[in-house]
């Protein structure tokens, strides 16, 4: 009975972000009715990923847009008038003025309309002032401040939040986020308790709650707000868990194939097609059963579980043709049979997988990584970099385990660094000082000044955990084989009793640390962080769980979301999880955010 | 029975009753009418008064200079202003629907005056030809005006909101029309003004329209119309013909509703239509009331009067009163008209014997018991429809007695028209002056009623009302404090800012930032600065106080709300009014809107940041800002490899260079930008000597291997000591660049040339990637490491020599490994099993 309530309850919360989806759709919808008539839908490419999951092409072509990529050559089209639907920023802009000069010096009339996502900006209509188009474009906004990627699992789609933050001083993302929020609590209510830690969420949950104060959220009328909790965790806190592989399946997935938007894009032959040299695209989300079922297990258990699968239905088969069969016997077959698809399409998927995973170079890696989490010796890491940038491995491989190296030594010895440094610089060319310096300020590779706590921190929240049973795990750890992910242990506590038991370790990682409660509940007498099913503050009246949203400023791996899951199904857990994140990441693309080169 | 008396007053025409109350007694003095050019809004509106100069009059005791006077409906004055327009004599006045009175004068100019009797600027003008030919006639609705020349000709002004003039169609008449009436824009099938004209000598009615002129009535009207007036909803036309009859007909006059004989064949003065059912004619001294049938009711005055429509009847205002002319309600009718023997009447008589503790009160109750709802409700409306206020409370106290016995009324009822009578009384309060009746309020919406008791500065009432009815107050606060500033220019800053604060507090999230915007156009800067340091939404706040020259304090408020936007705002705004140093002095000091400041810079305005580095003697920026641009001349299309314009290039980076060098903090970056430079020479001279343009921006290892694939080892020796590469890498970048070029034998003499100082693996993995397992057998054995070599044997499929290594290592785990990678060879599994059993006992640990 409370299975069937606690899958209800997820129903609900899921119904809910499909609706945001829904929002999202309309309001785009709406933008292109008010424009009269045939039209030129023109998306930067950036947004026409995030956009392809609030909405469908086809969709977009029955309200009379012809659909095209921006970028500075000019547009080829019969309509006369032409929407921009762009991200707010200046670079893009320059684009769309090229596309308009154009335009005039053809001689060309069009009705220009400018839509910003999320908002429109002063400085991108500086840009837009200083080529003398302003009067000649109408400006709107689209509103999209949030992305829903899967049911439990929302976007902001900021791929360079983290690296605009640490190194530009740009702290536009945070703003976007705090607005996300507010906007999710315009329908989920007034979030009663905050946690934050690091000083990205500590200014995220301040600009929150000036903006209910500045627009409040009515929440008089709602007796219980859905979302009992809100958590925020600058990525910075924990830089170890997103550099370290991910060892799920979705999270190979990603570290190999890259996905993008919920879907992988790979030669079709791989995935058993015929089509030659064809690039297909394999969706990956929860309406696939059997992925949700194995997507956050880890890999090793996943191939298991996909040699049982074909091997009953083998079995079954066989029985299938020898013997005679009962009809509801045929029909359970030809249930069976209807998976079939998706277990091929995972067994592919699993074996292009292994192909990496059984590469010296891979198990090389990860075995560095594991030996640098433990933290325990300095020289083997130490040469093993070295020798990486000795032989010109990519540039990614040996950033992302040289940022590991530096982030759990919190830092390296002058001599070390400017070695290291030289080596690079040497071996990649000098163009990369750029890298170099971004990651100095970012203080991922930096100088050692003080020494690491990184010990002491693994060893109170027990992030490394011997006899991890990947196949019946029963701690996070078994995402990453041993090694329990440092932002999602700090998670569970925050969830499980708040963040006074682990003040002492808060206060040894970077940036400030907050709990609040806010809105009618501010005033509340019982500070008590929840305290789980016991007390019984965590039931929504009706007896569904509550909502606990987590949000990651900064990123977040797939791993991650996995360990989040796996919180969410343990006994005794009183809260659903709703993750909300800047980007979803992993240790490659987050290296690459960093990376800029001189000339580039 | 107490009934008798009310209905008494009443007028029977054809089969309805119809009364006349009196609602104020006019409190003004010495005025006379029939002196005046009188304006009177509906809704019970105010009245505006001025001498009318088209007529000759006497002079008392008063000034010559003609005097403006507005006044409530209940005469007690608002405000008044001496008229000293040029311009001619005034042709019309009228109120707009915003309350605003505009007067026409001959040429042409519009004045428009506020409640208070203020000018509100500018004028309008209707145009040359009106100013030229001169206006003659004007006929007002709503919120617009039609102007005919003396000459005939049409101007209108459909919306005074957007007042420009349009001209209307040519009527092509000789004389001017005997009457004019317009149908307004919201009636008309083409959504414009249409206005009836008519016409002397002609049985016609012209409808004159933007685009055209059109004859109505052709051989329905048997002379010419001497007066017209169209019913408030467009559809009805009630006009007073050449031989003395009333006719009323559809608008566009193609039938004949009613035609009735009136006593005179001149024309009255005044008509008017009293609700929809009845027509009000008037004559020097005679008010005559016309139905659909029956005869006509008659009144007589002694003095002038003048017809002010409502929607539901006519208040008439003469120099000493002002009456309210409506029919009767049904309610009312039922309950009051003499014998009535309905329920109401009967629950209301039965009030009357309750309240003089009859018995009969039960009786009657007794007789009406399953009508009682209808009763009860009869009370209520018809207690909404009266103006006398204990006539109010008697009908609500019936209806609360009937209530009592009665189980399924609404019992919200009663209280809502308690409400309502509640703020209709306050309204109709003499100081006030607004008569609504309960159909007028609800037509107005209190929204409207409270709006126009702010424009007449009643804010208290207002806000009181406002908070009665739920209603926001923010409207009224805002426009109390916006008139309080305009008001109070002598009051101190700070304690008008106390003042204000004390109110604007009543009502939260009221824009201070729209309270400061107005202090400042009183030119109350301080003021303004003060109060818009209250307002929360910063996206309000900063604007404003960049306009009021607020910078500093706007990038503080801007960079505390997190909205980055708004950091910019005030940063373009800075950035362009102030000189560069000050410019850099402000944001210096600020980290945020430094970051973001250069950050755009980066992008758009390179030699300006570098202005800005400078200034602040961040020369290490600069460095990178001139290292960066040594690229630019790479992205030039211009800049062929090769080129001369490696000159200016590689003295950029020496630039940079020197400016690193001159920190201690950026030895490093410094000794990087002359290796960088020292690097582009050296690759400009191997492509000089090697002829080809292929090293000019590689890295130092890079170019080692590309000299030693191209067979040039002396060059890539010297790049290697220019730049003292440790052997370490040297040897990875050697081996690796002799395996591309599969040169196995000069790879095993490099082999043999002294002891690798890394040993052999940089070789055997050189050997294994390039696939050469037999180039890799050669150095395996060299390996110092068992495992190592256990590893790369099995990496080229050699399973008994990697077991053998592996045992050697004595490593279970790199067994287990290996048999892992050799899962699908059965006999290869099988020696990693037996190996690892033997393991298994001497090597516990």
């Amino acid at each position: 009975m409370v299975e069937l309530l606690l899958q209800f309850r997820g129903k609900i919360a899921t119904a809910k972000l499909l609706i945001l989806r829904e929002q999202s759709q309309k309001e785009l919808i709406n933008i292109l009715k008010n424009i009269r008539g045939k039209k030129c839908l023109v998306i930067d490419p950036k947004l026409g990923d995030s956009l392809s999951l609030i909405i469908q092409t086809s969709l977009l072509k029955e309200h009379g847009v012809e659909l095209r990529h921006l970028s500075a050559d000019h547009i080829q089209t019969d309509c006369t008038k032409v929407v921009y639907l762009v991200q707010s920023q200046p670079n893009l802009m320059r684009h769309i003025c090229s596309n308009i000069h154009h335009d005039e010096s053809k001689g060309l009339q069009r009705e220009y309309h400018v839509y910003f996502v999320p908002r429109r900006t002063v400085v991108c209509e500086k840009v837009l002032e200083e080529e003398k188009l302003h009067n000649m474009v109408t400006i709107g906004e689209y509103p999209l401040y949030i992305v829903p990627m899967d049911e439990d699992v929302l976007s902001f789609e900021l791929d360079l939040a983290y690296k605009e933050c640490q190194v530009d001083g740009d702290t536009s993302s945070l703003w976007h986020i705090a607005k996300a929020i507010h906007k999710l609590e315009f329908s989920f209510g007034v979030i009663p308790n905050l946690r934050a830690k690091g000083k990205a969420s500590v200014r995220v949950a301040d600009i929150l709650n000036r903006m209910q104060a500045e627009e409040p959220v009515n929440s008089s009328d709602m007796v219980m707000p859905e979302i009992n909790t809100l958590i925020l965790l600058d990525r910075e806190v924990d830089m170890v868990t997103p550099l370290c592989s991910q060892l799920t399946y979705e999270g190979l997935l990603d570290e190999f194939l890259n996905i993008k938007n919920g879907s992988v894009e790979l030669d079709a032959s791989i995935m058993g097609l015929q089509q030659e040299g064809k690039k297909t695209k394999v969706p990956l989300n929860s309406t696939d059963k059997l992925f949700k079922e194995i997507r956050d297990l880890n890999f090793e258990v996943v191939v298991q579980i996909l040699r049982q699968k074909a091997t009953s239905m083998k079995q079954d088969y066989t029985e299938m043709t020898t013997t005679s069969q009962s009809v509801s016997e045929l029909k359970d077959f030809v249930k069976k049979l209807n998976s079939l698809p998706e277990i091929t399409r995972h067994i592919n998927l699993a074996q292009h997988l292994t192909t990496f995973t059984s590469k010296p170079s891979f198990l090389g890696q990860l075995d560095m990584e594991h030996t640098i989490v433990e933290s325990q010796s300095y020289d083997i890491c130490f040469d093993y970099i070295e020798e990486l940038i000795h032989k010109q491995e990519p540039l990614t491989t040996v950033l992302r385990l040289l940022i590991l190296f530096s982030v759990t030594n919190s830092g390296l010895p002058k001599k070390h660094f400017d070695y290291l440094r030289r080596e690079l610089l040497h071996s990649y060319g000098f163009e990369h000082i750029t890298t170099l310096n971004n990651l100095e300020k970012a203080g991922l590779f930096k100088k050692q000044e003080s020494r690491s706590n990184w010990l002491t921190i693994k060893r109170a929240l027990q992030l490394v955990v011997e006899d991890t049973d990947t196949a019946n795990p029963n701690d996070i750890s078994y995402v990453f084989s041993g090694y329990a992910p440092f932002s999602i242990r700090l998670i569970q506590h925050a969830i499980r009793s708040g963040w006074r038991p682990v003040e002492e370790i808060l206060k040894l990682l970077p940036g400030p640390h907050l709990e609040t409660k806010r809105g009618a509940f501010s005033n509340s007498p019982s500070f008590d962080s929840l305290s789980g099913v016991s007390t019984g503050i965590a039931k929504v009246p009706d007896g569904r769980r509550a909502l606990v949203l987590v949000v990651f400023v900064g990123g977040v791996t797939f791993a991650e979301i996995s360990a989040l899951r796996f919180l969410c199904s343990q006994e005794g857990m009183a809260y659903d999880l709703i993750i909300a994140t800047t980007k979803i990441v992993n240790g490659q693309t987050l290296v690459e955010t960093f990376m800029e080169k001189l000339g580039g | 029975m107490a009934n008798v008396s009310v209905a008494a007053e009443w007028q029977l025409l054809y089969n309805r009753y119809y009364r006349k109350p009196e609602l104020y007694p006019m409190r003004w003095k010495h005025v006379d009418l029939a002196r005046h050019k009188v304006a009177a809004a509906p809704f019970g509106g105010p009245v505006a008064v001025i001498r009318d100069d088209s007529k000759i009059v006497q002079l008392h005791a008063e000034s010559a200079l003609r005097k403006l006077r507005l006044f409530n409906s209940a005469g007690h004055p608002l405000a008044d202003a001496v008229w000293r327009h040029p311009g001619g004599r005034l042709i019309g006045m009228s109120w707009t629907d915003d309350l605003t009175l505009v007067c026409v004068v001959q040429d042409g100019t519009i004045y428009r005056y506020d409640l208070h009797a203020q000018l509100v600027e500018p004028n309008i003008s209707m145009g040359k030809e009106c100013f030229e030919q001169n206006v003659a006639d004007c006929v007002f609705w709503g919120n617009g005006v039609v102007c005919i020349t003396e000459q005939n000709q049409l101007f209108c002004i459909p919306d005074f909101r957007n007042p420009k003039p349009v001209p209307l169609a040519d009527p092509m008449i000789e004389e001017p029309p005997r009457c004019i009436a317009v149908i307004e824009p919201q009636y008309t099938m083409s959504g414009n003004v249409e206005v009836l004209l008519g016409v002397a000598d002609d049985p016609v009615v012209l409808v004159v329209e933007e685009d055209g002129v059109q004859r109505l009535g052709e051989g329905l009207l048997r002379g010419p119309l001497q007066k017209m007036v169209v019913s408030r909803d467009g559809k009805w036309l009630a006009s007073f013909t050449h031989d003395g009859r009333l006719l009323v007909t559809t608008s566009d006059l193609t039938g004949i509703i009613i035609e009735r004989e009136c006593e005179s064949s001149l024309p009255p003065e005044q008509i008017a239509w009293c609700g929809m059912d009845a027509v009000l004619l008037y004559w020097d001294d005679m008010l005559l009331m016309m139905g659909p049938d029956g005869d006509p009711v008659h009144y007589f005055y002694d003095e002038p009067i003048i017809l002010i429509p409502e929607c539901d009847g006519v208040r008439i205002l003469s120099n000493t009163s002002m009456e309210f002319l409506q029919r009767v309600p049904d309610s009312t009718v039922s309950i009051f008209t003499i014998g009535s023997t309905s329920p109401a009447a009967l629950l209301y008589d039965a009030l009357d014997h309750f309240d003089r503790r009859s018995a009969k009160a039960d009786e009657n109750l007794r007789l009406i018991k399953p009508s009682l709802p209808e009763a009860v409700e009869a009370c209520v409306d018809a207690s909404g429809h009266e103006f006398d206020v204990s006539r109010q409370r008697t009908l609500l106290r019936a209806a609360s007695y009937g209530q009592a016995f009665c189980s399924n009324f609404q019992r919200d009822r009663i209280q809502e028209m308690c409400k309502i009578l509640r703020v209709l009384n306050a309204v109709r309060s003499p100081e006030i002056g607004i008569p609504l009746s309960i159909q007028q309020y609800k037509l107005l919406s209190p929204s409207v009623l409270i709006g126009r008791l702010i424009n007449a500065h009643r804010h208290l009432l207002a806000l009181r009302i406002s908070e009665y009815l739920g209603m926001n107050q923010e409207v009224v606060i805002m426009h109390w404090a916006c008139s309080k500033i305009t008001a109070s220019l002598s009051i101190p800053d700070a304690t008008l800012l106390d003042i204000l604060l004390d109110k604007l507090k009543l009502c939260k999230g009221i824009s201070y930032a729209a309270v400061a915007a107005h202090a400042d156009k009183n030119g109350r800067r301080k003021l303004a600065a003060m109060l818009v340091d209250h307002e929360p939404r910063s996206s309000k706040q900063v604007p404003l106080l960049l306009s009021i020259g607020e910078e500093d304090t706007a990038l503080m408020k801007a960079t505390e709300s997190g909205d980055i936007d708004l950091v910019y705002l005030v940063l373009f705004h800075i950035w362009q009014k102030r000189q560069s140093l000050e410019f850099f002095g402000t944001i210096q000091a600020r980290p945020l809107a430094r970051d973001l400041f250069i950050t755009y810079a980066r992008c758009y305005k390179h030699e300006y940041l570098k202005d800005f580095f400078l200034s602040t003697g961040q020369l290490q920026d600069v460095a990178f800002l001139l290292w960066k641009e040594s690229w630019e001349f790479v992205k030039n299309p211009m800049a062929s490899k090769g080129s001369p314009l490696h000159g200016p290039r590689i003295k950029l980076i020496e630039k940079a260079q020197s400016l690193f060098a001159e920190t201690k903090e950026h030895v490093f970056e410094s000794k990087a930008a002359e290796e960088h430079a020292k690097l582009l020479r050296i690759q400009h001279e191997l492509e000089v000597t090697t002829k080809q343009a292929i090293f000019v921006d590689s890295s130092i290892s890079d170019t080692i291997r590309t000299c030693i694939v191209l067979g040039n080892h002396r060059a890539a020796m010297r790049v290697k000591t220019e730049f003292k590469v440790s052997e370490k890498r040297w040897y990875w970048l050697k081996v690796f660049a002799l395996a591309t070029i599969k040169d196995w034998v000069a790879l095993e003499k490099f082999s043999k040339e002294k002891r690798p100082p890394i040993g052999y693996r940089p070789f055997v993995e050189a050997c294994i990637e390039a696939d050469e397992k037999a180039e890799a057998i050669k150095y395996i054995p060299k390996l110092a490491d068992p495992r190592e070599r256990a590893e790369s044997y099995a990496r080229i499929g050699l399973v008994k020599e990697a077991a053998d290594a592996a045992s050697q290592a004595k490593d279970g785990e790199l067994l287990g490994r290996l048999k892992l990678t050799f899962a699908q060879n059965a006999a290869a599994s099988s020696i990693f099993d037996t190996l690892r059993d033997r393991l298994s006992f001497p090597g516990a640990s």
